[in-house]
Parts: structure tokens; C-alpha cells; sequence
């Protein structure tokens, strides 16, 4: 007799996406920090804040933080970062 | 919105299952009106449950759903409400109390008035009502049984803005049916053990395979079909059908009854109170410890003498195991993938504990969660490993529990205060001699929030882990030293009894990032 195995794993349908185009260049564009919220965060981002202007020629930083670094980052703070038409995001983390 | 002292209007609705029903005043009465995809309906039910219960012949309990019949049979049957249900489906009762939010509640007397309302979910008001229709000050909502003081509603659906003409309806993010899980069939020369290992459904340790007819049995053991969604499971919110459920409780062992207690426990797991997403993708060591409780323990066989955190009994390990096959299998939380843990923990073959509450003189831990002590339910917690405590020498229960804040002081970090929860798993003997000396749940908890501290001399050294947040802690004289207190509140260390009637050890397990910003204890009824 043939075994049938009842497949445990999850199927759930989901639908694909295709990445967004790497960008060329950072010069000119507005690019988004998003902070996670852990205890270093700003520290971190800060510099790196300092290095997009100073080396890359970034025009514009829209700094964005989770309220909690525990749970996905809620609609509101994706939106800030939709709303500023940032060029690419940045997500950050530092203990 | 109709205030307290306005006559409450009577109506006729259809009620759920049973033909029609007419409100009208002769009777003190609750109605409560509620949506089906409110999230604060549904923390709602529960309370209004005990209160339908409590209040018997006294009163009538009565919900009035503002959605369809299918949605609102789905969360009859899911929350479960055992009070009876009412369609408002045109929403012209809804009209006539006007409600502004849900879930709102008007507590009608005798005489027809409207004695009382309440709006959204406020405990103080659930106690108030509660006194009233018992005659005699009543506590339903506990302050430390997991749930917030308040939480805000949502809009009643006569007030949501739509286009003419359109009926109401929601979303229901409760009351999907799923796909059928595919089948696999595997040829006679492959071995089914090894193909399942293979395939990835298994921890590293051999599951049995689930054959369509050993899923069946365990699909025989529930009124849920088998494409029901329980939940769906974080981080990647696979749909946990019933039948997805089974084929991992059938891998981890389980018999077919126990299907009784993972369907609420996976229910449980995805309350988003518990933030099962962040345990699950945290690199600490937090694993979801399960503490069962009531008379199912003893009708599944858990354990909770001797050896209550070892491999003791079938229904602790299979029941734990297939929690966290799920949690793999269909929340996507593999070791390696998404979750990261540094050094991870052994819970996460299988962490389960029953309370022994035969040895237990205070109220067990799902009283605390508003369960009568003869309800069954499980609870979840973000736990670390259990770190143990001796003290045999002990004459009196102060000595015992000195012993003990000693250990809470080091949970998550020794420096690092405020952001952790306890939990403190006391064993019999030790239990006895507090018991002895005098102290209840509630004391044993003022105590230890009392005398766990960290000297200030610790922060002067140097930098380092909770030293930078030091204006946030509290300071405090402990055995005549300056201390910081490690927590908040007495309410952040819970207390659980467990373990064998021999030896004097107890249990301190620490928690991960707790309260709204973290996870938060649950507890789940288990029918």
C-alpha cells in the first residue's frame, strides 16, 4: 500500500513581488533611515546620516523610527517613509 | 447615544440558531453590541462570558452582532460566546441606542431604564456593572490579569460611512476557510521517517510521519473542519487550518485528544498581546513556555509533580513539541532562518508545564486571567530557561524568598531593570513553609518586588548594560543598602506552583521585553 503523507508545511498562497531597481547613484536623492528603536540606534544612524551627506552627496534624510523594535513596523511609519518619496530605505539597528 | 435613566427601547430580532427574540422590559438585562473583527470585542467576550454565568436567572446577558450571520456564527463559535446572539443585520436597533463605539454595553433594570452603559473596554466599568447585577461588590476584571485597564473600541457600524444601499459587512480576518492541505505520496522503496526528515517538517529529532489516516483520527477528535483557519501563525502568518494543526500535532506525537488543547493554544499564541512574532524573531533566549491549568491536566494527563520541566509525561512533551513544529512548520520561525537566537534554548523542543494546583493553597495562575478555578485554560509566557533556586535551610518563608530575589535580581541582565517580568515557579515544600509563615500569592509578590534590588555601588564601576537608563529606575533602601529596584511593579513577577513534593528547589525564569512595547502573558480557555 502506498503511503500518503498530509504535507504539514505551510501553503498559504502568497503573491510575488519583483525588488526594486538598485539605484546608480546616491548623489542628489532623498534617502530613508528607519530606526528600529533598539538602544544604539541613533548612534549608529547618526554617523551614517553624516557619511550619505559628507561622502555620497545625498541631498535629503528623512530619519523614521518604530515605536518598538519587538513588532513589524506599523502602517504609519512605512507611510512617513512613502510620503517623503524616499529613493531607497535604510533599516537600521544597534544594540 | 442612550444615557443612563432613558427607557430602553424594546425590539425584535432574529436570534442566532433559535428563530426570533423580543426584548422588552420585566427583567434587569445586559446587552452588549459588538462587531466581529473588533479586536476589543473579542478581549471583551470573555468577561461578559463569566458575567452571563455568574448572573444566571438574575438577569439576561444578550449580544447583538452589527454583522452577518455567517461572521457572527464563526466568532460564536471561535471566542467562544456562550450568552445568545441577536442579528442586527439592517442595524435599526443599532440606530435606536446609538452606540458610538463597540463594544458598548447598557445595562437595563427592571423596570426598563437604562441603569448603566459602558463604552469600548474599561475594567473599572466592567466591575461596576458586574456589582450591580450581582447585588454585591464583584471583581471581573482583575488588575493584574493580563489584559490593559482600557482599551479603546471600535466604531459602531451604523457610524461607519458608506455609500446607499450598501449592507453592512466587515472584513473578517476570523472566519476564513482555507485551502485543503496537498498530499504526498511517497513510493515503496522511500522510507517515510527519513523522507519526513528530509522534506524539513521535523525538529532534528524523528517526528512520526503524518499519513492521511493518522490525521484523520486527529481530525476525528474535533467539531472544527478541517479547513477552518485557527490562526495565522508569525512571522510569516501561514494559515494554520485545522487540519495543518493536526498533521503537526500527529508529528510531535500527540494522541487525538489533544487537539482539545493546541487549537486554543495556537488561538493563544497569536493574540497579538503575545507578540509571538518578536519571540520568535528575537536573538535572546525567550522561548513560549506553556502553564496549563484546571481539570484538563488531569482528563490529557499532564504532568505537574516531579520533574514538571523534563520529559515526563506524554501530553507535556507532544503538546509542546507540536506547538513548536507549528511554530517552524507553518509560522516560518526555523532555526537558522528567521530566528536567529545566539544561543537559543532547549524549551524550543518542547517547553510545558502544568500548574499542580493540589499543591497549590492560593488561587492558581488562570484565576488571575478572570477563569473560574474550574475552567481549564493554557497560558503563554516569553520565557527564558528556569534558572534554579536552593534553600533547604530555610525556617521561615522571608529567608525563602530572600533566597529567590537574589535570583530575580540577574533575570535578563543584572544592571538592566524595569523592562522584565518573572516568573517564579515555587516548588511544594517551599510553597508549605510560606504558607505556613503566613504569606498569600499576592504578599509573596509585594515581598519580592520589595527586596530584589541592585546596589547603586554596581553602577559606579563603569559603563555597561542598564546603566544608561538609571533615571528611569527607582530607588530604594534594601537591607540598608541603596538600591535600584529591578522592577516596576509587584504585577511584572508571576507565581506559578509546580514540581515533586521532594526537595527544596525553586525556580526563577526571566522573560524577554514585556507590556505593550513587548509580549504579554495570555491565557486561553480550554473546553
Amino acid at each position: 500500500m502506498k503511503t500518503i503523507l498530509v504535507n504539514p508545511l505551510d501553503e498559504t498562497p502568497r503573491a510575488t513581488g519583483i525588488p526594486a531597481r538598485r539605484l546608480d547613484a546616491l548623489a542628489g536623492k532623498t534617502i530613508g533611515l528607519l530606526d528600529i528603536s533598539k538602544w544604539g540606534g541613533s548612534f549608529f544612524l547618526d554617523q551614517l546620516e553624516q557619511r550619505l551627506k559628507d561622502r555620497y552627496g545625498v541631498e535629503q534624510i528623512v530619519r523614521v523610527m518604530k515605536p518598538t523594535f519587538t513588532k513589524p513596523a506599523p502602517d504609519a511609519v512605512i507611510d512617513q517613509l512613502v510620503n517623503a518619496e524616499c529613493a531607497a530605505v535604510i533599516e537600521a539597528l544597534a544594540d | 447615544m442612550l444615557q443612563p435613566g432613558a427607557q430602553a427601547p424594546s425590539f425584535s430580532l432574529p436570534q442566532l440558531d433559535e428563530g426570533s427574540r423580543q426584548f422588552q422590559q420585566g427583567k434587569p438585562a445586559l446587552l452588549i453590541f459588538f462587531e466581529t473583527d473588533c479586536p476589543t470585542c473579542r478581549l471583551t467576550i470573555p468577561y461578559i462570558n463569566r458575567l452571563a454565568q455568574l448572573a444566571g436567572a438574575k438577569a439576561d446577558v444578550i449580544g447583538i452582532s452589527q454583522d452577518a450571520e455567517a461572521p457572527t456564527r464563526e466568532l460564536v463559535e471561535q471566542a467562544p460566546i456562550r450568552f445568545p446572539v441577536l442579528l442586527d443585520g439592517d442595524l435599526s436597533v443599532s440606530r435606536e441606542y446609538d452606540p458610538q463605539a463597540v463594544p458598548t454595553l447598557f445595562l437595563v433594570d427592571g423596570a426598563g431604564k437604562i441603569a448603566r452603559t459602558s463604552v469600548a473596554f474599561d475594567k473599572a466599568d466592567l466591575n461596576a456593572i458586574a456589582a450591580e447585577m450581582l447585588g454585591e461588590p464583584f471583581e471581573l476584571a482583575g488588575k493584574h490579569d493580563g489584559a490593559p485597564q482600557t482599551r479603546p473600541g471600535c466604531v459602531s457600524r451604523h457610524l461607519e460611512p458608506r455609500a446607499d444601499g450598501e449592507l453592512a459587512s466587515s472584513v473578517n480576518l476570523y472566519a476564513e476557510r482555507g485551502a485543503r492541505a496537498s498530499r504526498i505520496e511517497l513510493s515503496d522503496d522511500v522510507d517515510p521517517c527519513e523522507f519526513c526528515y528530509l522534506a524539513g517538517f521535523a525538529d532534528p529529532l524523528p517526528v512520526i510521519p503524518p499519513t492521511v489516516e493518522r490525521v484523520e483520527r486527529m481530525l476525528a477528535a474535533t467539531t472544527l473542519p478541517p479547513d477552518r483557519i485557527v490562526a495565522r501563525v508569525p512571522p510569516n502568518y501561514g494559515m494554520a487550518t485545522v487540519e495543518k494543526i493536526a498533521a503537526n500535532a500527529v508529528m510531535a506525537g500527540c494522541e487525538p485528544e489533544m487537539m482539545r488543547a493546541l487549537v486554543p493554544l495556537i488561538r493563544a499564541a497569536c493574540d497579538e498581546r503575545f507578540n509571538i512574532h518578536g519571540v520568535q524573531a528575537t536573538t535572546h533566549f525567550a522561548a513560549p513556555l506553556i502553564v496549563v491549568n484546571g481539570p484538563v491536566r488531569r482528563e490529557l494527563g499532564f504532568a505537574c509533580g516531579s520533574n514538571v520541566f523534563s520529559n515526563v509525561a506524554r501530553a507535556n512533551s507532544t503538546l509542546g513539541r507540536a506547538f513548536q513544529l507549528i511554530l517552524a512548520n507553518i509560522g516560518g520561525a526555523r532555526p537558522g532562518e528567521l530566528d536567529m537566537s545566539t544561543l537559543g534554548n532547549p524549551g524550543k523542543f518542547s517547553y510545558c508545564i502544568a500548574e499542580n494546583e493540589e499543591e497549590n493553597p492560593w488561587p492558581p495562575l488562570h484565576t488571575e486571567f478572570g477563569f473560574d478555578r474550574g475552567q481549564s485554560a493554557v497560558s503563554l509566557f516569553a520565557a527564558e530557561p528556569p534558572h534554579g533556586v536552593s534553600e533547604h535551610n530555610a525556617r521561615d518563608g522571608r529567608t525563602i524568598l530572600r533566597a529567590i530575589s537574589r535570583a530575580l535580581a540577574t533575570v535578563f541582565s543584572y544592571r538592566f531593570c524595569f523592562g522584565w517580568e518573572a516568573m517564579v515557579v515555587l516548588c511544594p515544600e517551599h510553597v508549605k513553609t510560606l504558607s505556613r509563615s503566613g504569606f498569600t500569592k499576592d504578599s509573596i509578590r509585594e515581598f519580592l518586588f520589595e527586596n530584589t534590588g541592585i546596589p547603586i555601588r554596581e553602577y559606579e564601576t563603569d559603563g555597561g548594560e542598564g546603566t544608561q537608563f538609571t533615571q528611569l529606575y527607582q530607588r530604594a533602601t534594601i537591607n540598608g543598602e541603596e538600591c535600584y529596584r529591578k522592577f516596576a511593579r509587584p504585577d511584572q513577577i508571576r507565581i506559578v506552583v509546580a514540581g515533586g513534593t521532594a526537595g527544596k528547589f525553586s525556580a526563577v525564569i526571566g522573560s524577554w521585553a514585556t507590556g505593550p512595547r513587548g509580549s504579554q502573558m495570555v491565557s486561553y480557555p480550554i473546553d
